[in-house]
């Protein structure tokens, strides 16, 4: 019978945590100003920033929720101008952002094993995740916002659902052949829900629900399309990377986290 | 010992008043007025509270070129603010500008997105404007009078515990040591023949993407680095007290904490 070593919480946490969120709030801001989505002070239609925490949440469990949750309050406070309550609810769309891929791996008791073994697959399946998922958005939008007007609202609304659901999968299949299955399949699964989930926290906290929104409720769509298409981009293309080159270290090094604070 | 700004830039506060009052005065000046802007109502208080804040900065020896590098940043927040306004939100008041951009004619009905400019729409992005700038003004004023060992000192002595203490200066640190690594893994791949002038926009972002994993694994060296160099002085996570250099309070911290506080409270009448 073998004895569970107990781990506990040491500075090499602490720190990593607090130099991670240092990192992810300079690429958040730089990311808001180079890539605004309009009408919405730090939303990006490209935000780097969700490239650390994220894989830190598959890393290092909630050290990288908390590092994505204060990274956006701070970019809530500096320089987007929220008020620090309304900043504090908005932040959740980032904590959530990295906590659901590291709730799935957790949760199904996956050792992540991001070795890739056909270069092309992990080259290829980003883009037809990313794109497949954005046109599936754009159709529901159309939907949502023009669909009682009928034609030809309707027309692009059918076609995008079905197009955007078969480029999603096509990217799920080819995901699949990158290496280990249960690992990508949980990663692209997980990417394509936080993107959603968080999208749908932080459009509707900036615009509908907070106190008070700091946006008007107008704004949801362009926001939520522009927050969920940007991060379904950079959490396959950059995040993978990480993922797949520093993975191994994270686990030599001892900082990787099995549970969610040790 | 420099400030955060000087860390960054080699620029700092010269005003020697301002630079030698208590680490605690310090972290509340910027403090009382990032609560003002909580407290802003209306477009005259938002301007009142820039202005008060930027005379500080002046006072404090803020060098304004420090501030110069923020115009694009203000400029760009700026304009976007003002566009969202403008497309997205139709604001009740005077019409000063009116236009179909653009109207599609469905089965059902026509489908009319009409940008207006009103004058409160006008007055809401000018608080929008003034509150950003104030802030930016407030966290310049701060990273340009704090330095690293100002803000744990300043910390312990408003009873906070050690870890937090320390976070929160090695965060700051953090900002400047990633600023220092960019730059080194800039310099290496300028060294490899990348020639970030003539490059394009889109290839110098994915340059800049490809400089993430160098930037990441730096991360972790130094996290190793910081934690172990931590631990081997014995401190831990959990240290309820690590004794400190305490820092009495001088006539002139008792005035400006009274100040700023008595500015706080005219900010939440007015």
């Amino acid at each position: 019978m073998t004895a569970q070593v107990k781990r506990k919480i040491t500075w090499m946490h602490i720190v990593t945590f607090v130099f991670a969120t240092a990192v992810a709030y300079v690429l958040a801001v730089v990311s808001s100003l180079i890539f605004p989505v309009l009408g919405a002070p730090g939303v990006s239609a490209l935000y780097v920033a969700a490239a650390i925490y994220v894989p830190l949440g598959i890393w290092m469990g909630m050290w990288g929720a908390l590092a994505g949750y204060f990274s956006c309050l701070f970019l809530g406070l500096y320089p987007s101008g929220y008020t620090l309550l309304q900043s504090i609810v908005w932040s959740f769309a980032d904590f959530i952002e990295a906590f659901i891929p590291a709730f799935l791996f957790r949760v199904l008791k996956i050792d992540p094993d991001f070795t890739v073994k056909r270069g092309w697959a992990a080259k290829l399946f980003p883009l037809f995740i990313s794109l497949g998922s954005i046109i599936l958005l754009v159709g529901i939008t159309i939907q949502v916002l023009w669909g009682s007007l009928g034609e030809p609202f309707t027309s692009i609304y059918v076609y995008s659902v079905y197009t955007g659901l078969a480029l999603a999968l096509l990217g799920l299949l080819i995901g699949l052949l990158v290496g280990d299955k249960k690992t990508w399949a949980t990663y692209i699964v997980g990417v394509v829900l936080t993107s959603f989930i968080s999208g749908l926290w932080g459009a509707g906290t900036l615009t509908i629900f907070n106190f008070p929104p700091p946006l008007p409720s107008e704004a949801f769509w362009p926001v939520f399309v522009g927050w969920v298409a940007g991060d379904l981009i950079v959490l396959s293309v950059l995040s993978t990377a990480l993922l797949v080159a520093l993975t191994p270290v994270f686990k030599r090094t001892g900082l990787y986290v099995e549970k969610w604070w040790a | 010992m420099p400030t955060i700004l000087g860390e960054l830039t080699g620029f700092e506060a010269k005003n020697n008043v301002y630079m030698s009052l208590h680490p605690v005065i310090k972290i509340l000046v910027p403090l009382f007025f990032s609560l003002d802007v909580l407290l802003i109502k209306n477009i005259y208080s938002a301007l009142i509270l820039v202005l008060l804040v930027f005379a500080t900065i002046l006072f404090a020896g803020v060098p304004l070129r420090i501030l110069k590098g923020f115009l694009i940043l203000i400029t760009s927040i700026s304009i976007f603010i003002v566009l969202s306004f403008i497309l997205f939100t139709n604001v009740p008041g005077n019409k000063l500008f009116e236009y179909t951009l653009l109207q599609v004619d469905a089965e059902k009905g026509t489908l009319v997105w009409r940008i207006s400019l009103t004058d409160s729409a006008l007055i809401k992005a000018g608080i929008f404007i003034f509150r950003i700038l104030a802030m930016i003004f407030t966290a310049t004023l701060f990273v340009a009078t704090v330095s690293d060992r100002d803000i744990v000192w300043g910390l312990r002595d408003l009873h906070l515990p050690l870890g937090f203490s320390v976070a929160v200066s090695l965060f700051f640190r953090g900002i400047s040591l990633f600023l220092e690594d960019f730059k080194i893994i800039r310099e290496a791949m300028m060294s490899r023949g990348v020639d970030f002038e003539k490059t394009s926009l889109s290839k110098k972002f994915m340059l800049y993407v490809n400089a993430l994993i160098p930037l990441v694994s730096l991360m972790i060296n130094r996290s190793y680095e910081v934690s172990l160099a931590l631990e081997s002085k014995g401190i831990s996570p959990w240290t309820k007290s690590k004794r400190h250099r305490k820092l009495a309070l001088k006539r002139v911290d008792l005035a400006v904490f009274v100040l700023g506080f008595a500015q706080l409270l005219i900010f939440g009448v007015i």
